[in-house]
């Protein structure tokens, strides 16, 4: 019984992660308008404070290979490591500008140079 | 964020605080931990610019006082660290995330906070608080109520916050406080006017936080170069005088009593942002301002000629130590939209701080510095290949101690500057190295653990700092008898 429960409340977690996760439409995230939308929120909110305007900064982004689930849950949830700590941008971003931000940090990330 | 305070070491025990506000008492002789406090922060401190480290705490009265990244004013029992009382003194989720992150002065009876501002669109306040109660007594603006300083609306979102801990002269019951750059940093075309008091030394009554008077170092600034760092005081030649380096990297010699200028000089000729400050009037000649939409040079960079971390003055040799930081950038202004509820974004009318560069001679981008207070005449200095950020420690034996980012601490005679030890803590510093004795046998203590936005902004231009590990270590070593 309680390893029952146990996988039923592991599920609910999973899809209330997911839930979250698409919470809002995700939109292509390899259209260029798309891309260009998360560009000018890069820009407007600062990230090239930490990761450059080009993604090369203290933070490089440009080298690490990203993928959407962990770019988007790092935008919209802050993270802290290795004595750096990211902002969290939920309620301050929409789902829909969180997923702009992340199609444009997965294009100069290694994902966007091997498509290219 | 690594370790950024200055610990303070009394009767042979150690109060310390680390990332998240978290403080502990430490035996001084073994590092063992006596008791620790970790307050539960607000969870807005994830979203705001500022947070979650501080640069010390204060202890008197029997208590440990810590400002928060929350905006509160805490207060401990020394021997058990049980709390003793809290107050809310900033508005925290209205002021744009403007906290503590630095500790209080104990003043007296008083105790006096110094809010963040200049990146935060919010105005700057000290506040006065009674130690034995953390009853709120007084708040000063640093933004003065005056239309030709501030036209227009603009001195609503001025800055100006006194973020670094103040000094406290008890023979004239003065709290000195160094003041941040107005609001928005890079932009200064709704400010058209000195900006008061902003980038000055302000010195308010410790019991009422009146102004007895102010200096203002950089009027109507573009360049981020806020004045909050350490107010050193002395008596020299029969007069009360007070020295202040503000971020630009210039000196500042007053009147303690008045705030009248005896003499201002620099600490680089790494600076292009002004052709120099008049000694006598402090009027800044040929400013450089910043086009809107272009990257301007500008040296120092928003790091400053130095940066937070303080110097070290020995009165037996007569020499203040500091890091000194020898490299540029490049600041471009842009248009920025407010947003109330965007407590991550700095309001400072531009993308970032500013793209790094050395300087345009190629020298090497940082010193240690050895040099006369009052005249700033060099004795000796040391370059470096990576520049220091740690807070500078001298001792009565004639010892300079300092610390690198990339981890190298080392120790030089104060005399000459030779370099008699180096040591290897494993991570960089970004702290204040402190010495105590126990027993009758002297220790130096070192924090290390790199972090801070120097770890963030600076690798573009000393990508060696990538290596670096993160830590929050406090070392000890005894210096041999």
């Amino acid at each position: 019984m309680r390893l029952i429960a146990a996988l039923a409340g592991a599920a609910l977690v999973l899809a209330m992660a997911i839930d979250k996760l698409h919470a809002d439409e995700m939109p292509n995230l390899r259209d260029p308008k798309v891309i260009a939308a998360g560009h000018e929120l890069f820009l407007e909110k600062q990230c090239a404070h930490c990761h450059g305007e080009d993604g090369k900064g203290g933070v490089n982004l440009a080298r690490r290979t990203l993928d959407a689930k962990g770019a988007f849950t790092s935008i919209a949830e802050g993270r802290e490591k290795n004595g750096i700590r990211m902002p969290a941008w939920r309620e301050v971003l929409t789902d829909k500008e969180i997923w702009e931000a992340t199609a444009y940090v997965l294009s100069i990330s290694q994902a966007g140079q091997s498509t290219n | 964020m690594g370790i950024q305070e200055t610990p303070i070491v009394i009767d042979g025990v150690i109060y310390s605080i680390s990332s998240g506000d978290r403080v502990a008492a430490l035996d001084g002789k073994t590092g063992q931990q006596i008791w620790s406090y970790e307050p539960r922060l607000d969870p807005l401190t994830k979203k705001v610019l500022f947070a979650p480290y501080s640069r010390g705490v204060a202890v008197g009265h029997g208590m440990v006082f810590i400002g928060t990244v929350d905006g509160r004013g805490i207060a401990l029992d020394q021997k058990t660290g049980k709390e003793k009382w809290q107050v809310q003194l900033t508005d925290f989720a209205n002021c744009h995330g403007c906290n503590f992150t630095s500790p209080p002065v104990v003043a007296g009876d008083m105790l006096t906070f110094g809010s963040t501002a200049g990146e935060l669109a919010t105005q700057g306040k000290i506040f006065g608080v009674e130690a034995a109660t953390g009853k709120k007594v007084w708040e000063f603006n640093t933004i003065k109520e005056d239309p030709k300083s501030w036209p227009g609306e603009s001195g609503r979102y001025g800055g100006g916050g006194a973020w670094m801990p103040g000094t406290y002269d008890a023979e004239t019951d003065t709290v000195f406080y160094g003041t941040g750059n107005p609001g928005k940093d890079f932009v200064d075309t709704d400010r058209e006017g000195d900006n008061l008091y902003t980038d000055s030394i302000v010195a308010l009554d410790a019991k009422t936080g009146k102004l007895k008077w102010y200096r203002q170092e950089i009027p109507q600034d573009v360049w981020d170069y806020d004045s909050p760092y350490e107010v050193l005081l002395f008596k020299k030649d029969g007069k009360d005088l007070i020295v202040h380096m503000n971020k630009s990297g210039y000196a500042f010699v007053l009147d303690k009593g008045n705030g009248n200028i005896e003499n201002i000089w620099p600490i680089s000729d790494v600076k292009n942002f002004v052709k120099d400050i008049d000694p006598k009037t402090g009027k800044l000649i040929g400013r450089v301002e910043l086009p809107m939409n272009k990257e301007t040079l500008i040296c120092p960079s928003t790091f400053g000629g130095r940066s937070w971390n303080s110097g070290a003055y020995n009165p037996k040799t007569g020499l203040w130590y500091n890091n000194v930081l020898d490299f540029c950038g490049y600041l471009k202004p842009v248009a920025q939209k407010e947003d109330p509820k965007d407590y991550g974004t700095g309001h400072t009318g531009s993308n970032d701080f500013g793209r790094l560069v050395m300087a345009p001679d190629g020298r090497k981008p940082g010193q240690l510095s050895a040099n006369d207070p009052f005249t700033g005449a060099r004795k000796w200095s040391y370059a470096m290949d990576v520049p220091g950020f740690a807070s500078v420690l001298t001792t009565g034996g004639g010892l300079v101690f300092n610390g690198d980012p990339m981890g190298k601490l080392q120790a030089f005679d104060a005399e000459t500057g030779k370099v008699l030890w180096s040591f290897n803590t494993g991570s960089g510093m970004r702290s204040g190295i402190v010495s105590y004795a126990v027993d009758g046998e002297q220790y130096i203590l070192v924090p290390s653990g790199w972090g801070s936005y120097a770890a963030i902004l600076l690798p573009p231009l000393f990508p060696q700092l990538e290596q670096v590990p993160a830590a929050s270590t406090l070392i000890a070593f005894k210096v041999p008898k």
